[in-house]
């Protein structure tokens, strides 16, 4: 931070994406094999 | 209940049109739009985090919405729509959190705050998971059914409390925004990002809930002929 400002933050915004992504992708994925377990 | 063994189309497809609008939205969101004034570029996780934020309690919303509706019939489909919209709504309280502390510690300085905002959403996001892991322990679908009703009802208490928690008590997270308030350069791809997370949320729910009907279908499904067989 430098004046009020942030500067950077370039790893917190990727870290917030990828997570998100991955935590997404991760229970879509676990949905499919669920509903393929269940017929 | 006959649960539908075909493999449900509309919900794939929801899901892909969810990926295709957070892809555009996310897209616009870390390489078009500007950095915000102050935050710089860490403002960019808005995109993420707020459409989650809203369709976090739109899910437990939808799972309140079945709770009643569970209640005054005894259709135990709404039991499992209430099950499939409890996990997917802690599934993405739970990202919330996530988001908002890596959004904290860069503007705040700390990961976590017991903030009045950040305080209500962990209570909903445990209060809910805790239904979850409850509904595990009780073997007859149909006392499941009300008693989960019931609890999800008392649960969503939490929910407007957590909306007007900004506004209600000196809170360090920031109010609400409206469109009159957020620049028209933020505006597009948090709104296609707002409408990804619907679409996918909603294509889960659909999954799942038809996961939880099989599941209750073969609960309630009579014992086989040869088990008969060895208890008489």
């Amino acid at each position: 931070m430098s004046g009020g400002y942030i500067t950077g933050g370039w790893a917190f915004v990727w870290a917030a994406y990828g997570w998100t992504a991955l935590v997404l992708a991760s229970y879509g994925i676990s949905l499919f094999v669920r509903l393929r377990k269940s017929r | 209940m006959v649960p539908n063994h075909r493999f449900p189309r509309f919900p794939l497809a929801l899901i892909t049109l969810g990926v295709l609008c957070l892809l555009t939205g996310s897209y616009l969101g870390l390489f078009v739009a500007p950095p915000e004034h102050y935050m710089g570029n860490v403002q960019r996780i808005m995109y993420v985090h707020v459409p989650t934020a809203w369709n976090a309690l739109l899910a437990m919303t939808f799972a309140f919405a079945a709770a009643i509706v569970s209640l005054f019939k005894s259709d135990l489909k709404w039991d499992a729509r209430l099950e499939a919209a409890i996990e997917v709504g802690v599934l993405l309280a739970f990202l919330l959190c996530c988001q908002g502390a890596i959004w904290a510690k860069p503007t705040w300085g700390v990961w976590w705050d017991w903030d009045p905002r950040l305080t209500t959403t962990a209570v909903l996001l445990f209060a809910f998971a805790g239904i979850l892991a409850l509904r595990r322990f009780v073997d007859d679908p149909v006392k499941r059914a009300t008693w989960s009703a019931v609890a999800t009802i008392i649960a969503y208490v939490d929910v407007p409390i957590v909306y007007y928690s900004v506004r209600w008590w000196n809170s360090l997270h920031q109010q609400q925004s409206s469109p009159a308030t957020v620049s028209s350069q933020f505006y597009l791809p948090l709104r296609l990002n707002a409408f990804g997370v619907l679409f996918l949320m909603s294509g889960f729910i659909m999954l799942r809930a038809e996961i939880a009907s099989r599941r209750i279908a073969t609960e309630l499904a009579p014992p086989p002929r040869d088990l008969v067989g060895e208890l008489a």
